[in-house]
């Protein structure tokens, strides 16, 4: 069997023989093809070539494991899967999947159980195969005998076929807004999507879904036998929900009911569609939630605090995350944490030492300066990073870089979508503005129409950061909002500088 | 600048009225840049636009406008809005689009105002008709159009970006709004992109359409004012503004798409 596939430009082939090619004499004594060997000779093909590309320094190819051996294999991530001794947790939604699974994985360990997780970026399909491939033996087993529990994060379209693989014992739902319209389609039918693949649930699996995005909630329906973990924020100060809608059309993602499509009513709205939602036509509402937050306190971009209410009681806690979106990500961490019985103050500990993730309001120090990277991707991830900015009160130095690579949508109208007034609150006469990215000049535009002056417009991501850390006095901070491949740019440039960790280093593959 | 003398209305300076049709249903791809930037562009010369929302169940009153937009939407929410505008509001937009009212309609919107769109499965829905225009959609096997486009528009290009599953053809005499240059535009087949009837410009493009070619945008408004203050009006001659960061998005646009 021949493999061809392209690791960049770089052309890959591996040539594996099957079994029964082998000459006979060297295949005396050995066990019949079965499901062992065929998973065992996926295991090795799959790291070899992971092995090989770093060799390279091919960069990136953090899914080329899992395509490997799944080309040998088609069931080798159902195979390695099941070998979990603890079983996995499956994170998927449109915004905060790579901070909930990092929160998760924190509470996990906590509670002294191993942790796999897959790596940054690696959330497709494939990835998920990786992130069990480099775990596993030339045997085609599991290293340490599977004695882990795994938290994937999975791209939300390809969450129905990491579902049929995989057979995880917690399903979390974060949020379902617009996202990349031109890849992953309608919200309508993303949600479609999601029920379709949660119906094969297993029962004794734990749905744990976002009570205040109807659109989650309703997931619930899919599988009725499934138990099902909701949580949500019980209040919210005023003070955390101004800056909504910038006197233009507002732009909600789901106005309508899931159940019967009737217009939705709101006692109270967050942002976008997330609230407080009762549906007047069918009577389906808000449904209410086993894990809460309320009394939030924003502190800066440093972080946020609240009241934790679960079920087996009630604390103080805080997150070194800004925004209140991350009370989100922290409460479906908390939920996780009560389906497999973590105790409470173990929760809360892990919480609070969590430390951002990758791009997700990520400090990273450079020289006597530092940089604070907040990544956002779309619309409601664009105005909730401008609504945590703004608690803070002016920022001095700030870079927005957009991108428009399939990994970050190639249509980049969303910026029209987004708030982007908001940052009339952020910026000042003194503030240093920098516009980059593959289409530097739309956001330029885009910062026009919201009359706001860039100082500073440069495509290039390593010249334009050049630029904005030499506007950035000594023991100042620039704050970095990049769509999702001008965040690797950016993280790239400050590797290459000797600043940030590899972030395939960064997390923790083989612990 | 205009100089800013009392109109009919009592304000001080020109004023026109944009009826925005369905922004609650309507307004999936980037539609409210369209806004943002007519608004903006009457506002930075001294012209006050009021954006009206037309809501599901509203009754279309040409006179209350002196422009109209509608954008693109999920298709669900298309079904209830094809029912409302024949039933609340096509006299009314019919009436509009005779008397020469600049109207906008994009994407989503562009279908509705056809003839008919008829889906892969189900029932042909019926549209407005102000386009001699049809849109068929083969299924979801069919490969959707998506991607940058450009445009021949006038003496002059349109650029913007395009995602539609639907592909839309136009009858013998129909007029598009341009030739595709790069991209898909109506069909994928035949180069053409969008239509136009007298004053009612369809098109696929958002992107969104009018921050990057504000030569269209600036059309519309002028079409508007001279419709509503006399074609020789001062208030109808528009001041010239800075568009060197519009150009530059683009131009942009074209050179990355080979076209210039």
């Amino acid at each position: 069997m021949r493999l061809t596939f392209a690791v960049g430009r770089i052309p890959i082939e591996i040539v594996v023989m099957p079994i029964h090619q082998v000459p006979h004499s060297r295949r005396q004594n050995r066990p019949p093809i079965g499901r062992r060997a065929r998973s065992a000779a996926a295991v090795v093909a799959g790291r070899a070539s992971g092995a090989l590309a770093r060799r390279l320094r091919l960069g990136g190819g953090t899914s080329l494991p899992g395509l490997v051996a799944n080309r040998l294999d088609p069931e080798i991530t159902a195979y390695l899967g099941a070998q979990l001794r603890h079983g996995c947790v499956v994170v998927t939604g449109t915004n905060g999947k790579t901070t909930s699974s990092g929160l998760i994985a924190s509470v996990l360990r906590a509670a002294r159980l191993r942790v796999w997780r897959n790596r940054e970026g690696a959330n497709l399909a494939r990835g998920i195969t990786a992130s069990l491939v480099i775990r596993a033996l030339p045997t085609g087993n599991l290293r340490r005998g599977g004695n882990a529990v795994a938290v994937f994060e999975v791209d939300e379209a390809s969450f129905p076929q990491v579902m049929r693989e995989l057979r995880p014992r917690a399903v979390v739902v974060t949020n379902l807004f617009r996202d990349q319209l031109d890849r992953y389609g309608e919200v309508d039918t993303v949600a479609e999507r999601w029920r379709n693949a949660l119906a094969d649930l297993s029962t004794t699996a734990t749905l744990i879904l976002n009570a205040d995005d109807p659109a989650v909630a309703a997931l619930a329906d899919a599988d009725p036998l499934v138990n099902t973990i909701y949580y949500g924020v019980d209040e919210a100060p005023a003070a955390l929900l101004e800056g909504t809608a910038a006197g233009e059309i507002e732009v909600v993602d789901t106005r309508t009911c899931p159940r019967c499509h009737g217009p939705l009513t709101y006692s109270v709205r967050f942002y976008s569609h997330v609230g407080h939602w009762a549906c007047p036509s069918c009577g389906f509402a808000r449904p209410t939630p086993a894990v809460r937050a309320r009394e939030l306190v924003a502190d800066g971009l440093d972080g946020m605090s609240f009241l934790l209410e679960t079920p087996s009681g009630a604390q103080e806690a805080h997150i070194g995350l800004p925004g209140f979106y991350n009370v989100y990500n922290a409460l479906a961490a908390a939920a996780v944490g009560l389906a497999l019985n973590a105790p409470l103050a173990t929760t809360i500990t892990a919480l609070g030492s969590f430390k951002p993730a990758f791009g997700r309001a990520e400090r990273i120090a450079v020289g006597e300066r530092a940089v604070r990277l907040l990544l956002a991707k779309n619309p409601t991830g664009m105005n909730e990073t401008l609504r945590a900015l703004a608690t803070g009160g002016r920022i001095g130095h700030i870079m927005l870089a957009l991108n428009d690579y399939p990994a970050d949508g190639e249509d980049v109208s969303w910026i029209w979508d987004a708030d982007i007034e908001r940052l009339r609150a952020i910026v000042g006469p003194d503030t240093q503005l920098t516009v980059s990215g593959v289409r530097a000049y739309d956001l330029a535009l885009r910062l026009k129409y919201a009359e706001i002056a860039p100082q500073h417009v440069e495509p290039e991501i390593p010249k334009a950061l050049a630029h904005a850390l030499a506007q950035t006095p000594a023991g100042d901070t620039l704050v970095i909002i990049p769509t999702y491949t001008a965040l690797l740019a950016v993280r790239g440039e400050l590797e290459r500088q000797g600043y940030a960790p590899h972030y395939w280093e960064q997390r923790d593959v083989g612990a | 600048m205009l100089a800013h003398n009392q109109t009919a209305d009592g304000n001080a300076g020109p004023a026109l009225r944009l009826g925005h049709l369905y922004p609650d249903q309507l307004n999936v791809y980037g539609d409210r840049g369209n806004i943002i930037t007519l608004r903006q562009r009457c506002r930075w010369r001294g012209i006050m636009l009021d954006v009206l929302p037309l809501q599901l169940g509203d009754e279309l009153v040409p006179e209350r406008y002196d422009m109209l937009f509608i954008g693109g939407g999920q298709d669900r929410e298309q079904d209830e809005v094809a029912r409302d505008l024949r039933e609340k509001k096509s006299a009314g937009l019919r009436a509009a689009v005779e008397a020469d009212m600049p109207v906008l309609a994009v994407c989503g919107g562009y279908q509705l105002l056809a003839r008919y769109y008829r889906p892969a499965v189900g029932p042909e829905l019926p549209g407005a008709a102000i386009f001699d225009a049809w849109t068929v959609h083969s299924g979801k096997e069919v490969a959707r159009c998506v991607g940058n486009v450009a445009l021949s528009w006038r003496e002059s290009t349109l650029v913007g970006f395009e995602n539609h599953g639907g592909r839309t053809f136009l009858a013998p005499g129909a007029e598009p709004l341009g030739r595709v240059l790069a991209g898909h535009g109506n069909n994928s087949e035949d180069h053409l992109e969008g239509c136009v009837y007298r004053n009612t410009f369809g098109t696929y493009l958002h992107g969104s359409l009018l921050p990057k070619n504000p030569h269209f945008a600036d059309y519309l408004i002028q079409l508007a004012l001279q419709r509503r203050y006399g074609i020789d009006s001062v208030e109808a001659t528009l001041a010239p503004l800075d568009d060197s960061a519009e150009w530059q998005a683009h131009r942009a646009m074209l050179q990355r798409l080979g076209v210039s």
